[in-house]
């Protein structure tokens, strides 16, 4: 059981931060942004790339969010933005010709073999009958901090009320004096910077790859969407009942089905899983579990 | 050369063909269908499983057709009160599944390894009648989909897509089953998609999972936006260009003297450049579309 | 005369603004009413609930007798209701002529279309022939092949009631067609309605153009904060208390209330 826990926190970490991020952009831009995942690719590589010139890794971490965030906030106003004026569905084929682009750079600079983290190897530590790496308790433990951080940041901020405004009502916000542009700025970057940090533990385990964005598209959009897009601590609980289903997907012990004492479910369904539940939420409840899906007016 | 030519040519007709079936469902009647590769793969399955299983290339080609026209009324049904972009991501969602189920079900599919070869009466012609006959399919592919979405396109029920593409509240005032309407659009385009997807698996004797994969799509709506979204004509346009590109990447990669992933970059690279520069600069496409005159 | 569209008890709010709170109204054959009240009053909820645009609360909306308000709008249109928009929208890639024979009746599917049988090509050149006459009528001739979006506001309101007339609708509701509309198309716009009106077809409009009503109108229907305040004739307005009130608030009303 505490082994099931461990392993959906894992996983809840692998997606929380990448859908908060793009939950976020989603409240301010209205489209959904398919860059973003590949935003998390970025940030894995760049991180890498700083520990093969002698970092360590939390400096690879940090100075991999900073670029990323930069790079974010770039895209945001040169390309997203405008598109955005011809309509959302042209920012979202936008996105598409971005993920494109930041896939070539990966792939033409670091090629396709994937590159593991010069971490070192440390004994998995017990918790009861459970295991788990250290490495993967920080990395559990940074995430639920920095959503920590982040709702303190969304309520308690001058910055956070800021956004919530401007999510609710831009033009409105607007009027009321609110710097559009500048909390624009800070969104694409937060957004950024929580995408790459996701990454950048994400690669910890499983190294840094080219599909490493790819592979987070679905799980990530189907968290932001089961709590509302827009909502972006939705989107946390969101990645949550999505690491749960997939670790129950092939954790638990469904023999019985079949009157077999031990079977599981075929592996390579493990993605069907979240994506049926994507599904089955689109379906019977399309603006997320809670209905607090920023509207597009 | 000439061999290379034929090649891309046809290359580029089976595709074209695809980019038609997205034309109708994207161009024409405004829906966002992120999942659109998998008619493609149901036709390309379709096709191999036929094949193998010895029946006629036209069985395995219609047996593509119905199966993706299933999937197409499927999505067309999925959530009446869907937002485009939510439905996008429902599309590319039941797109995956599919993709997942063929890498899976090695018994009807292959799993990974997929299904090689896929053989056809053409594909067993000596010599260049069998390249020259795939050609002959691929460009009679494209001419029959584009009279095809023409014809349609010009007539009542291009009309109402295009109605529907815009203004859906006002399309419903005049009557309109905006599901039905959806269902024709959807079921229309997934037939065509299909039978491109069918061909090239009878042309490169070979079907596998990575002919599913959402990239591939993406490759697909690179083909429509360039060609110019609601153009049949640009779509065409629009595949011819990207196959040219992913042909002259082999040459350019030899000239830099660089390796494969150079060359995977180069092709996905050159592709998402050219797609924004079309955004940013040129977002009708290279074929705009007019309003229609009314003969 | 015939009831042809009866609202019993409708209620609807949005969130906690009650728009409607108990609506009873009915619309006979061959009537023009006039659906008026201030802003906010509900009036576009009303039409929006008869065409299936939103559902409503409580109460019920018949056409013949028969339920309408749980139907899609499409199934609604297809009993004879018709309906334009305040703000109307029109597309850019498509021309006016291809947005008016849009409209027509006859919808055929994917076969028709491409087959082009005999039957739909004389409802083609039938579509495209009364269409074109339509547009002929409201002034739009001019225009017929230019997007339709590039129409100034009066004129989309009235490719609006282009599409709309193409229908041959029983019931003809109509949002607000003279706001916004320069005073000569106005004035073009009451001259439609009232050959409608000879012609014997049934109409709702709501407006808030006094002239307006007075000249097209057969009844008023006035709705005050989301009830019914007045069911009268047009001249019967001006002295109305409950009218005046509505529109002015308590205290101007009251000397009317009590020469009344």
């Amino acid at each position: 059981m505490l082994q099931f826990v461990l392993d959906t926190l894992l996983r809840t970490a692998d997606l929380a931060l990448v859908a908060l991020g793009l939950s976020m952009v989603y409240g301010l831009a209205r489209f959904p942004n398919v860059a973003h995942v590949q935003y998390a690719l970025v940030g894995a590589y760049a991180a890498y790339a700083v520990q093969a010139m002698g970092g360590n890794l939390a400096a690879g971490v940090l100075l991999s969010c900073l670029a990323t965030g930069a790079l974010a906030v770039l895209l945001g106003m040169a390309v997203f933005d405008r598109l955005l004026r011809a309509g959302p569905a042209y920012a979202m084929i936008g996105s598409l010709a971005v993920s494109m682009l930041l896939i070539a750079l990966v792939l033409g600079l670091a090629g396709s073999a994937p590159r593991s983290y010069p971490l070192a190897i440390a004994a998995p530590m017990a918790l009861g009958r459970a295991r788990i790496a250290p490495l993967q308790l920080a990395a559990i433990a940074a995430s639920a901090a920095i959503v920590g951080l982040y709702a303190l940041m969304l309520f308690r901020s001058r910055l956070g009320r800021a956004l919530r405004a401007i999510a609710s009502n831009r033009a409105l916000a607007s009027a009321c004096g609110l710097n559009v542009a500048a909390c624009t700025a800070a969104t694409h970057f937060l957004s950024g910077m929580l995408a790459a940090f996701g990454g950048a533990m994400l690669a910890m385990n499983t190294g840094a790859h080219v599909n490493l964005g790819n592979d987070l598209l679905l799980p990530v959009f189907a968290a932001a969407v089961l709590g509302g897009l827009g909502n972006p601590l939705g989107a946390v609980f969101g990645a949550l009942l999505i690491a749960a289903t997939e670790t129950a997907f092939t954790s638990v012990n469904v023999g019985w089905l079949w009157g077999e004492p031990v079977g599981f479910l075929p592996v390579g369904y493990i993605g069907a899983a979240s994506f049926a539940i994507l599904l089955l939420a689109l379906v019977l409840r399309p603006h997320g579990l809670f209905d607090r899906e920023v509207r597009r007016v | 050369m000439s061999e290379f030519l034929i090649h891309l040519a046809t290359l580029a007709g089976i595709y074209a063909l695809m980019s038609l079936g997205l034309s109708v469902q994207a161009g024409m009647s405004g829906l966002l269908n992120f999942g659109h590769i998998a008619f493609a793969g149901i036709g390309a399955y379709a096709a191999a499983i036929a094949a193998q299983a010895g029946w006629p290339a036209a069985a395995g080609i219609a047996a593509g057709m119905a199966g993706a026209a299933l999937l197409g009324l499927a999505m067309a049904r999925l959530g009446r009160q869907l937002g485009a972009d939510y439905w996008g991501i429902a599309t590319l969602a039941l797109a995956e599944i599919v993709r997942l189920a063929a890498t899976n079900e090695g018994w009807l599919t292959g799993g990974a390894q997929g299904i090689s070869p896929v053989d056809s009466a053409l594909a067993g012609l000596p010599g260049v009648w069998d390249s020259a006959g795939f050609l002959l399919c691929s460009a009679a592919g494209v001419a029959a989909g584009l009279c095809l979405a023409r014809r349609i396109g010009g007539g009542r029920l291009g009309r109402a897509l295009r109605l529907m593409r815009e203004e859906p509240q006002l399309a419903a005032c005049l009557g309109y089953d905006l599901t039905a309407l959806k269902t024709r659009a959807m079921v229309l385009g997934a037939c065509m998609t299909a039978c491109g997807g069918a061909l090239l698996a009878y042309y490169t004797r070979f079907v596998g999972p990575d002919y599913l994969t959402a990239a591939e799509t993406f490759l697909i709506w690179t083909m429509v936006v360039l060609g110019g979204l609601g153009s049949h004509a640009g779509a065409v346009l629009g595949a011819l260009l990207v196959q040219a590109i992913h042909a002259a990447v082999p040459f350019l990669r030899d000239a830099l003297g660089a390796g494969s992933d150079v060359a995977g970059a180069l092709r996905l690279g050159l592709v998402g450049l050219l797609l924004l520069a079309c955004l940013l600069w040129r977002p009708q496409g290279l074929l705009p579309e007019k309003p229609g005159r009314v003969r | 005369m015939k009831i042809l569209l009866s609202m019993e008890g409708v209620a609807k709010s949005f969130g906690g603004n009650h728009v409607l709170q108990g609506v009873d109204a009915a619309v006979r054959e061959g009537e023009i009413v006039g659906l008026l009240g201030p802003n906010g009053s509900g009036k576009s909820t009303l039409l929006n609930l008869a065409t299936g645009f939103a559902r409503l609360d409580r109460g019920a909306i018949r056409m013949d007798g028969a339920r309408i308000d749980a139907l899609p709008t499409h199934r609604i249109i297809e009993r004879g209701i018709a309906r334009t928009f305040q703000l109307p929208s029109m597309p850019t890639r498509m021309s006016v002529l291809e947005v008016a024979m849009s409209a027509s009746l006859s919808h055929h599917g994917f076969w028709a279309t491409l087959l082009r049988p005999p039957a739909a090509r004389a409802a083609e050149a039938d579509a495209r022939r009364r269409a074109g006459a339509l547009l002929d009528e409201l002034l739009l001739a001019r225009v017929r092949d230019l997007p339709a979006s590039a129409l100034s506001g009066g004129q989309k309101k009235l490719l609006g009631i282009a599409c709309a007339l193409m229908r041959r609708p029983r019931l003809l509701m109509l949002d607000e067609p003279t706001a916004g509309v320069h005073p000569g198309l106005r004035g073009e716009i009451a001259a439609v309605l009232r050959r409608l009106r000879d012609e014997g077809m049934t109409l709702v409009v709501v407006e808030h153009d006094m002239a307006f009503v007075r000249e097209v109108c057969t009844r008023c229907v006035v709705l005050d904060r989301g009830r019914v305040a007045a069911d009268c004739r047009p001249d019967e307005l001006a002295g109305h208390p409950r009218v005046l009130e509505a529109y002015l608030g308590q205290s101007a009303a009251a000397p009317h209330r009590e020469a009344a």
